[in-house]
């Protein structure tokens, strides 16, 4: 079949063309479609519903809410898990679906359940979808911030209430409508508000109540249509307009008749504009702002998208009032573009190393071109299969291409059509006739591909490991092995065709049959190096064991991290504070820290996100704070060349300072990233399940104790579900039935009084605005007014809650959660020098045998110790297969175990180049320096299999053992040089670079190079001589492996 | 959040699978990081003055000081009935002549109404036996007086603020306590004592009556308005005294931080009384000691930030 498609390739040349031509444009239209972005998207199918309800603390919220959501979606198919938070004032139900199940298609499921689960709800109480967004969708946020001399209409300088108005609806509806953008989120500043705010004397004084100025407010506040007349011909349409304009038309509104007096609402309430009860803020450099972010659709491209909306924004900034600035303050497009380019100039580069290396080697202009092409013509059939498998391109999926490697299958082929080609010429002592051409570039093609397939096969069978890893560490590096595979088979489909074709159409001239120069003195030091190391094969295959056992030694000592970090050039750092910290409190920290940061040369701004935004798709309690910071051009730091780790611990130092707060480092996308797949972070969680949270709670202490008492137990932790502060108004059901009062008039005073009540909207155009009741702010944080607050008794009498009810204060449920429909609670621990699988069944073991759980409570064991597992089954069972694999190719192709083993054994040597080039550098090991391995796997099998199998084609002629080896190993040092030359000249570019996302290629490169050097000087050097070994006593007979 | 130790594992694991084997030997070991072990702070923090400066915290001295109790309380102003004044005909008959109307201010002594007696026909004066204002008048010249009320003076330079006191309020009030009148607004009318306590409750509020007569020669107090009361319930001295932000509640336990050489230390303090700005300490703390005041909840973070997660 591969003959005839040579041979169709040949014939058909002009067609091959043509074709190559069409896939190549293909390739350029699919370009345009390729989502990019700077790391790859890692998040689960997920859909998070987030259903606010306001006042009620965490126990009201799971009882009232979580639970009705969570039983509303049970049963979903597709459903892989659910878990649930329930805090005050919200609660959030993330459902994770399987993998491959069509997002769109998920959320109709749950909109369908939704509806049933909100007629069980509180009234006014709406659970609602978060974003169809993935862990990489906040790609801009912008702060809308004023001028200090600018002012309002009405003369005022500009508040954070003021800005979030324009925020609100101004800014926000606009940038909703950006292609692309799926939810503008806000946090910060003030919702307007308007409150009428009563005292408990005022309304004493009137015997009024708050339910009687709310009724009154809503009974004064609405328009109403009433149809039409006719008259003369004329249809008039009527409408009764009855809303509340402004301010004094609200204290207008009379509340109640005394003595014939009409009370009006200014009479006993103060009306003004005030502030909503939040549940998050915004800061920016040490000061208040108001925070949009724009997350982007579900799979958009988050470099376009982020470009619309900057130049959107930058759009709406000329219609805002005068002195009042949006101005971004993180843009995606910046990192995406650094990293893209550094890719790019990686590629280019290398591609360019490799054109050098083929003109040089070649010393033939067409050819080196001819072969250069596979490297673009391969790049775009590889963009086509990344948009047809939904893989994304970004640092990762490109990152560890080499071209090197691309172009070795074409690199042998061109070599040896010319070779041949060169030969015939020489041989028939003219220009070879079309026919004898095409015959002998079939025969060149045909005589190497062998090789070729194979290398490209044991690169594929090395990365299935990789394409069996699940989880977070699936997503990172499936779509680095899907490129690498899919560029390899198209380039192995392009040497097939598009290579011969293009030889038999470009290489009609004469060909130059002298080697050039490099090569010539290439094979002159070659000569007595190869007869040297023939003669002396024991002590250098001694030698070379030794070498490897030297580099298992370092390999062990080498430090090891799964995946080096990409840089993203900004540096986020998540502030915690203990549960029940108030806003306030939480905010005042935040501004001394910021101003602290600020005070580094190299900070350009500082933003952070403190408690939760409007849409809560993270939602953190008023005691955390997500901060970011931006960083300016490294040229304008005072030391350009300072590192970002000494940056960090500069940073570290200037936290330390500040009490009160406990950090967590980390990067802008990356932060996003944990808060959005999190799950049990430690090695071992041991989750207990349950319905009283005080007996979980006692549980997990057991547990924890159990655990504490393990060798090896490290950092046991209990998650954190208590700790708020809660205020409990307890009523004394006796004495308020001494009063004749039901619960709920003390509930209604308490919520009115604290929380306020709304009553009505207020219209200034589109925009609509509460009217809230409730007690002035100074009142409302006085616990001694609380306790004195009068409750209306049926008589106008009235009686103070402090005699109704009594106020607790006492640490509550900070936040409850759940996971499958069941509360939860995990204990955590890491495990340190012992094995975590031993770790765990003692764990079990033991807790079985100490910790009695009571009747309907029940143990989960989670954490990474399952992903640790389960990645180590299935490593434990495809790495052997993959080898098994690898030796069955080599044994069909060669026909002979021996063979076959011989090239086999080239692989550790070649290992041992890369670890000894990571361990110079200083680099770790970390999967993309597996990677670098994997590519070296097949560098070393292809130039092993070329070199074995030329001395077997001259052993076949009858060749004696030493001639066929010596003169097999002359032949086939050009391709072995230039396969190697090409292979690591290419990814020098990468080895070298130190622009952003850098970090990520330089081990795989690094690893490439080394070990490259080290594969070619052991099929050089080594693998003749242990030919000879093996070989020199058999009497050599021909295997019927030809095909 | 991504643990980085898992991370490290994994990675470990996978590379060093594919070393090892490809290598057929490798018995390579994964190198255990060491885990930055955090100790979990003692009892003590050590704050240097830049930190304390930055956290924006005061110290102040633990001593003794003056401890004021207040309690809120509602009620309203009633005329003084000891001075009120009715005024009725002596011998029935006519009215000829009024000399005072609504609103008027009498004078002790001074002549009211005059009324031509029906037996006698002889003409006689009422006299004002207190000083006041007119504040009612039921008849007019001409009528006759038929044992009705004519006038009514009140004496308002004298008035009682009669104020509602709820079971548990009992206990703390006593005749003779300090109370501060205001009105519903919180601006101050007067001062004055509790005189007496009724010792009969309401039917419906089930709350007694206590009395505050008060001098209004300002006039400021209208009987009738409603007022706001502030019984001070003591005023004490007390030996130690510190500021009521100083407390925080630590698993469910009162505690201060406390200044000691290697740092501050949150000590369990026994609490007493306590109005809106102090609190006195009963045990745990001496005198001379300093505390941290303001900002003393940074100090309860920082002790506890160690347990602070972000979970989901």
């Amino acid at each position: 079949m591969i003959d005839k498609l040579i041979m169709f390739s040949l014939t058909r040349r002009w067609l091959i063309m043509f074709l190559v031509l069409i896939v190549a444009a293909l390739g350029v239209w699919n370009y345009q479609k390729l989502p990019i972005d700077a790391v790859p998207d890692i998040t689960n199918i997920q859909v998070q519903i987030n259903t606010e309800a306001p006042g009620y603390s965490p126990l009201e919220v799971e009882q009232r809410v979580t639970y009705l959501v969570e039983l509303a979606i049970t049963g979903l198919p597709y459903v892989e898990s659910t878990r649930s938070i329930s805090r005050y004032a919200l609660s959030q139900v993330t459902v994770v679906f399987e993998k491959g199940t069509d997002i769109y298609f998920a959320r109709n499921l749950i909109n369908e359940r939704l509806q049933q689960a909100k007629s069980e709800m509180p009234s006014g109480i709406e659970p609602v979808m978060g974003p169809v967004a993935t862990g990489l969708g906040e790609i801009f946020h912008y702060a809308v911030h004023a001028e200090p001399d600018a002012v309002q209409d009405n003369g005022e300088p500009y508040d954070s209430t003021a800005l979030r108005t324009l925020q609100d609806w101004v800014i926000r509806p606009q940038l909703r409508l950006v292609p692309g953008v799926t939810e503008i989120n806000t946090i910060g500043g003030f919702e307007k508000e308007f409150h009428v705010t009563p005292t408990a004397a005022q309304l004493l004084a009137y015997g009024l109540t708050f339910d009687d100025l709310v009724g009154a407010l809503e009974a004064n506040n609405a328009n109403v249509g009433a149809g039409y007349i006719e008259k003369n011909g004329e249809q008039y349409l009527i409408r009764a307009p009855g809303q509340v304009a402004d301010l004094s038309e609200m204290g207008n509104i009379v509340v109640a008749t005394r003595d014939g007096l009409p009370i009006r609402l200014s009479d006993v309430a103060d009306i003004g504009y005030g502030k909503q009860l939040r549940t998050g803020a915004a800061t920016l450099d040490g000061k208040e702002t108001v925070l949009g972010t724009a997350v982007m659709l579900l799979g958009g491209n988050s470099r376009t998208v982020s470009e619309a909306v900057a130049s959107k924004l930058s759009a709406i900034n000329k219609t805002l009032p005068e002195g009042v600035v949006a101005e971004p303050v993180y843009n995606r497009t910046v990192l995406v573009d650094k990293t893209i380019s550094t890719v790019q100039t990686n590629l280019v580069e290398g591609a360019l190393l490799v054109v050098v290396v083929l003109l040089v080697m070649l010393g033939n202009i067409r050819a080196a071109l001819l072969t250069a092409m596979v490297i673009p013509l391969s790049m775009l059939m590889l963009m086509t299969g990344m948009v047809q498998t939904k893989v994304s391109a970004n640092l990762m999926s490109l990152g560890a291409l080499d071209f090197g490697l691309i172009v070795d299958g074409a690199v042998i082929i061109v070599e040896n059509c010319i070779a041949r080609l060169a030969a015939r010429q020489h041989e028939l002592g003219r220009l070879l006739k079309r026919s004898e051409r095409f015959e002998t570039v079939f025969a060149a093609t045909r005589e190497v591909f062998t090789p070729s397939l194979i290398s490209v096969l044991v690169v594929i069978l090395v990365n299935l490991p990789i394409l069996a890893l699940t989880g977070v560490e699936g997503k990172m590096f499936t779509p680095m092995a899907m490129a690498v595979i899919m560029a390899l088979l198209s380039a192995l489909v392009l040497s097939l065709t598009f290579v011969p074709a293009a030889v038999a159409l470009l290489l009609t001239g004469r060909i130059q049959e002298k080697e050039n120069f490099i090569v010539r003195s290439a094979k002159q030091v070659y000569r007595p190096v190869l007869e040297a190391a023939l003669s002396l094969r024991i002590p250098v295959l001694l030698g070379a064991l030794v070498f490897i056992g030297v580099c298992v030694g370092i390999a062990s000592r080498m430090g090891t991290e799964f995946v080096p970090n990409l840089d993203e050039g900004d540096v986020a750092i998540q502030a915690l504070r203990i549960p029940g910290t108030s806003l306030t409190q939480s905010l005042d920290m935040q501004f001394q820290l910021e101003k602290a940061i600020l005070e580094l040369p190299e900070v350009k701004t500082y933003f952070s996100r403190v408690g939760t935004a409007e849409v809560a798709s993270d939602p953190m309690g008023p005691n955390i704070s997500d901060g970011y910071v931006m960083l300016k051009p490294r040229a304008e730091w005072p030391e350009p060349n300072k590192t970002k780790a000494q940056l960090l611990e500069d940073m570290k130092a200037k936290l330390a300072l500040l009490p009160g707060n406990a950090f967590e480092i980390s990067q802008p996308i990356q932060l996003r990233f944990n808060e959005l797949i999190s799950g049990v972070r430690s090695d071992l969680g041991i989750k207990v399940f349950g319905d009283d949270l005080d007996q979980l709670l006692a549980s997990g202490s057991e547990i924890a104790a159990v655990l504490n008492d393990i060798e090896g137990a490290e950092g046991v932790k209990i998650e954190q579900v208590a700790g708020l502060p809660i205020l409990s108004v307890q009523a004394d059901r006796e004495a308020l039935s001494r009063y004749g009062l039901n619960v709920a008039e003390l509930q209604e005073v308490v919520a009115a009084a604290t929380g306020g009540e709304e009553a009505g909207l207020v219209f200034e155009g589109d925009r609509r605005f509460a009217i809230v009741v409730r007690l002035d702010e100074s009142l409302r944080n006085d616990l001694a007014e609380l306790e004195r607050l009068p409750i209306p008794l049926p008589g106008g009498q009235y009686v103070p809650i402090s005699e109704v009810a009594s106020l607790e204060l006492a640490p509550g449920a900070n936040q409850i959660s759940r996971e499958n429909g069941k509360r939860r609670l995990v204990v955590s621990t890491n495990v340190r020098g012992r094995d975590l699988g031993g770790f765990v069944a003692e764990a079990q073991r033991q807790i079985e045998d100490k910790v009695s759980m009571l009747p309907g409570y029940w143990l989960g064991y989670g954490g990474t110790f399952e992903q640790l597992q389960s990645a180590s089954q299935r490593l434990s069972v495809l790495v052997p297969v993959t080898l098994v694999m690898i030796f069955a190719l080599l044994m069909v192709t060669f026909g002979s175990a021996r063979d076959a083993a011989l090239v086999f054994s080239g692989v550790p040597l070649a290992l041992t180049g890369g670890v000894i080039a990571l361990w110079a550098r200083d680099i770790p090991l970390s999967i993309t320096a597996g990677v670098g391995f994997i590519t070296l796997c097949g560098v070393s099998v292809l130039t092993g299999v070329m070199m074995v199998s030329a001395f077997r084609d001259r052993l076949r002629q009858g060749m004696d053992i030493d001639e066929a080896i010596r003169s097999g190993a002359m032949l086939r040092l050009r391709p072995i040089l230039m396969v190697a030359l090409v292979a690591a000249l290419g990814f020098l570019p990468m080895a070298l670079n130190t622009s952003t996302g850098a970090e990520v290629q330089r081990p795989l490169a690094t690893v490439v190079i080394g070990g490259i050097i080290s594969s070619t000087l052991l099929t050089l050097l080594v693998l003749p001589g242990l030919y000879l070994m093996v070989n020199r006593s058999t009497d050599f007979t021909e295997s019927d492996h030809d095909r | 959040m991504i643990n980085i130790q898992t991370f490290r594992k994994l990675g470990a694991a996978c590379t060093l699978t594919f070393l090892s084997v490809f290598a057929l030997t490798l018995p390579a070991l994964a190198e255990q990081e060491s885990h930055e072990g955090e100790e979990h702070e003692g009892a003590h923090i050590e704050l240097s003055a830049e930190q304390i400066e930055h956290a924006g915290i005061t110290l102040e001295k633990a001593g003794p000081g003056m401890l004021f109790e207040t309690l809120k309380v509602y009620g309203s102003v009633k005329p003084n009935p000891e001075h009120s004044q009715s005024i009725t005909a002596r011998f029935e008959g006519q009215i000829t002549s009024f000399n005072k109307s609504i609103g008027d201010t009498v004078k002790r002594g001074e002549k009211l109404v005059t009324i031509e007696a029906n037996d006698s026909l002889q003409r006689y004066n009422l006299i004002a036996s207190i000083d006041g204002v007119v504040t009612q008048r039921q008849a007019n010249v001409g009528e006759q007086t038929n044992g009705r009320t004519l006038l009514k003076i009140d004496d308002l330079s004298n008035v009682w603020v009669e104020l509602s006191l709820f079971p548990k309020d009992l206990e703390a009030v006593s005749i003779g306590q300090q109370v501060r009148v205001q009105d519903k607004q919180g601006a101050i009318l007067a001062e004055g004592e509790i005189s007496y306590i009724s010792p009969i409750a309401q039917t419906d509020s089930r709350s007694v009556t206590a009395r505050v007569p008060l001098e209004n020669r300002q006039r400021t107090l209208i009987p009738g308005s409603f007022v706001v009361g502030q019984i001070t319930l003591s005023q004490d001295r007390v030996p130690l005294l510190i500021d009521k932000q100083a407390i925080q509640i630590v698993e469910e336990r009162s505690v201060v931080f406390v200044k000691g050489h290697e740092g501050f230390e949150p000590r369990e303090v026994e609490l007493g009384r306590s109005d809106g700005l102090s609190i006195e300490v009963l045990d745990g703390l001496q005198v001379g000691e300093t505390y941290v005041a303001a900002n003393s909840f940074v100090l309860k973070s920082e002790l506890g930030k160690e347990d602070a997660e972000h979970g989901h």
